[in-house]
């Protein structure tokens, strides 16, 4: 295999994991009949719905290896394990199954290496099981063929970074932090959009969140 | 007996959508079938992960399978990107509005036979479609400034609406282009550059692209020839009917068509003359579904050639990473191409080429750039430090893209699923798709040029895009695309084509297609200008033959 096709086989793999493991094929279309109550009550809450105490604990333990805090706000900050509580109770309900056995994985890996939780190590700790998890390299992972870790990983991966830079309402990117972080000043359909000076770089862009 | 139209057209897109409106405006009577619901502004917002990550807005209920080859193994899901509703695709289209050049009228001539192509010349010229350019373009008010673009297909009357303001990043690739002794100039666009045809002008809300238009300054047909038609109380528009067959009569005519409505409830229109405009993928499923014993391999099928000869356009992306917002959450998709590099010249290694535009596609909202966009590169990484790092960069990065033409292939193609059924039990459209070599030399080719135009533009980071969902290899097609061409061809001889110089079926007299279905090749264009067009002159034959009685 040359490292051209290498590189295929693993954009390959990406492509099928993203459309099969989240937002994609049949799944999809089963994940878009509208819940509007269900939401509208998921959504005013800014507790576990879906996911247990612990697993949210773990689970946000990991967003915040996916997207760190530095000088700047990460997932932690932005509420991304809301998000996808949330999202786990409306649109994504089928991928609760996922999260369920995933979250247990992940558990059962830091367990078997360090005798603790997740979110109990340090972040390079944390950051050498997910690396494995991303690669299909841990042998502690127990859900074999049943649940590939890349698929879990790849899950987790997407679905984080879509609670840092959704719109708020859905949870996450709280306070507008990953918008701040992304220097993306927020939608305009429903506000007027641009001038033509600020389209040519004439005029400042003031966000939404300081209008 | 049920009351019987003058004309069903099935689809309310680019295509059936002008025809709807001019035959309407001509006072035919028309029953228009659309699958899809109504939509409207104020449906239409711009919730990156409600219309582009989740994909809620426009198709609900679509599904298709995909296969790189008759022995791949299919995968299920939704790769074309589509918009089934009032208005068809065209609703969320970025309304790029090219004239094709003379020569992609006739590439079987000017390139010779291609081995593993079937290459093939248009029964029209470039001058039989010229006047019907012209009438699209104001009809649908393009802006920009085509005198700008010394590589621009002759045209006689100048677009209608001026352009409109240059982007920060059109204004960088442009630099960059002119250093490298290009021309650069603003991508036309059917978006009001000032109030026209009493819609208003843009105001340049940055998501446009697989967005319908808040304020219908987006030339559609849901904005333009909808309405008109609906004005005129000759049009009978039944929405949420998927029309699963064609049936003919004793003659070989069709005589209408049969649809499902929402509750999957049989129903059935008659018409004097049907014209599909179901999109490439959907024309050719109801075609193929349409099976009887005059007819056994589906409709105006004789030719074997419904359904093949499926072309898309690869898209080579590049992009490059600045020190200053570049402002792409402005305005729409492109702002800036430039068409130096198009001429088909096989010393490249490879024949025909494409028009190279900076574009927004992936950097008007930072989800998809995010989530897509950086898990490939070499600044940065899919996750941790490095991925917050290429989220920084999200207001800073360029991205530059080919529209490539391909080579059909008869191969290449849209059938009927023998397995996956949609909700009405119907079997979905099958599509398979593999690359032509010279898409992927071309493809290769244009990365590189590209690659310099970002250098040059003064970029600090440069890297190839490789998104996933666009690249193609020796192993890898892409599933989908909004560019749909091929699959119910138009040509002289029957044998090989399944439409006349009219889009009228050879073997079905009152049968027409409309969609895209009918380029034999695609240019190195977006497409949808032609289609419009295109449906203008079928629309004015039709006219003038009924009015003469000939139909």
């Amino acid at each position: 295999m040359s490292d051209h096709d290498e590189r295929q086989a693993g954009l390959d793999r990406r492509a099928f994991l993203q459309r099969g493991g989240l937002y994609g094929a049949g799944l999809l279309v089963a994940l878009n009949l509208p819940r509007p109550d269900a939401a509208r009550a998921a959504s005013e809450s800014t507790k576990p719905v879906v996911l247990t105490e612990a697993e949210w604990a773990t689970l946000e333990a990991a967003t915040a290896r996916i997207i760190p805090t530095d000088h700047e706000p990460g997932a932690k900050e932005a509420n991304c394990v809301n998000f996808i509580d949330k999202a786990l109770a409306n649109e994504d309900a089928a991928a609760v199954p996922l999260y369920k056995g995933g979250l247990a994985g992940l558990d059962g890996v830091a367990k078997a290496r360090h005798a603790k939780a997740f979110a109990a190590l340090d972040p390079a700790e944390q950051d050498a099981i997910l690396r494995d998890l991303e690669k299909g390299q841990a042998p502690e992972w127990a859900l074999g063929e049943q649940l590939p870790s890349t698929m879990f990983f790849e899950t987790l991966r997407v679905h984080t970074i879509v609670g840092f830079l959704a719109d708020p309402s859905y949870g996450g990117n709280a306070d507008f932090a990953g918008w701040r972080v992304a220097g993306y000043p927020g939608p305009r359909h429903r506000r007027g959009g641009f001038t033509p000076e600020q389209v040519e770089g004439k005029a400042p862009v003031v966000p939404i969140w300081e209008r | 007996m049920a009351e019987e139209y003058d004309v069903c057209v099935i689809g309310t897109g680019a295509g059936g959508g002008v025809m709807i409106d001019q035959l309407t405006a001509a006072g035919f009577r028309v029953v228009a079938l659309e699958r899809g619901g109504r939509v409207g502004p104020l449906d239409f917002d711009d919730d990156e992960l409600k219309n582009v990550i989740r994909d809620q807005v426009f198709s609900p209920h679509q599904l298709e399978t995909y296969r790189f080859d008759a022995e791949s193994e299919s995968v299920t899901g939704r790769f074309s990107h589509l918009a089934h509703c009032v208005g068809g695709t065209i609703t969320h289209w970025a309304a790029w509005s090219w004239r094709f050049q003379p020569d992609d009228f006739e590439v079987l001539s000017k390139e010779g036979p291609l081995a593993g192509a079937n290459l093939a010349d248009w029964p029209i010229s470039y001058e039989d479609m010229e006047p019907f350019y012209t009438k699209a373009e104001q009809d649908f008010g393009v802006a920009g400034d085509n005198t700008l673009n010394p590589f621009a297909a002759p045209q006689k009357t100048p677009l209608p609406n001026p352009r409109h303001p240059e982007r920060v990043s059109a204004k960088k690739f442009a630099a960059g282009a002119r250093k490298l002794g290009y021309h650069p100039f603003p991508v036309p666009k059917a978006i009001n550059s000032r109030p026209y045809g009493g819609r208003p002008r843009c105001m340049y809300g940055g998501a446009c692209r697989a967005y319908g238009c808040p304020v219908h300054a987006k030339a559609t047909t849901l904005s333009v020839s909808l309405p008109r038609a609906e004005r005129t109380k000759k049009l009978d528009l039944r929405i949420d009917a998927m029309v699963y067959e064609l049936p003919v009569d004793d003659r070989g005519r069709v005589t209408g068509a049969r649809y499902l409505d929402s509750q999957g409830n049989a129903h059935e229109v008659r018409a004097r003359h049907t014209i599909v405009s179901a999109g490439a993928i959907g024309t050719p499923q109801l075609l193929l579904l349409s099976k009887s014993n005059r007819f056994p391999d589906g409709l105006a099928n004789g030719s074997g050639q419904v359904g093949r000869n499926l072309t898309f356009h690869h898209h080579p992306s590049v992009i490059g990473v600045f020190d200053e917002d570049l402002r792409t959450y402005t305005g729409f998709e492109s702002h800036a191409a430039f068409d130096d590099l198009h001429a088909s010249d096989s010393e490249r290694g490879f024949i025909r080429g494409g028009v190279v535009a900076e574009l927004n596609t992936f950097t008007h909202q930072p989800i998809a750039y995010s989530a897509v966009l950086a898990g490939d590169q070499p600044f940065g990484a899919s996750w941790g430090a490095g991925l917050k790092d290429r989220i920084r960069a999200f207001p800073r990065t360029l991205t530059l893209a080919l529209i490539g033409e391909e080579m059909p292939m008869e191969e290449n193609g849209v059938d009927l699923d023998p397995e996956v059924k949609d909700r009405f039990g119907l079997p979905v459209p099958r599509v398979t798709k593999r690359q032509h070599d010279n898409d992927l030399a071309m493809y290769d080719w244009y990365e590189k040029k590209l690659l310099e135009v970002a250098e040059a533009a003064g970029a600090k980071h440069v890297a190839s895009g490789r998104n996933p969902e666009l690249h193609i290899s020796k192993t890898q097609a892409q599933k989908g695309n909004a560019h749909n061409h091929g699959t119910a061809r138009m040509g002289v001889d029957p044998s090989k084509s399944v439409l006349d110089k009219w889009c009228r079926s050879h073997e079905v007299p009152n049968l027409w297609v409309v969609d895209g279905s009918f380029m034999p090749t695609t240019a190195g264009y977006n497409p949808t200008l032609t289609i419009l067009a295109n449906a203008y002159r079928v629309a004015d034959h039709f006219v003038r033959e009924a009015k003469k009685g000939a139909l």
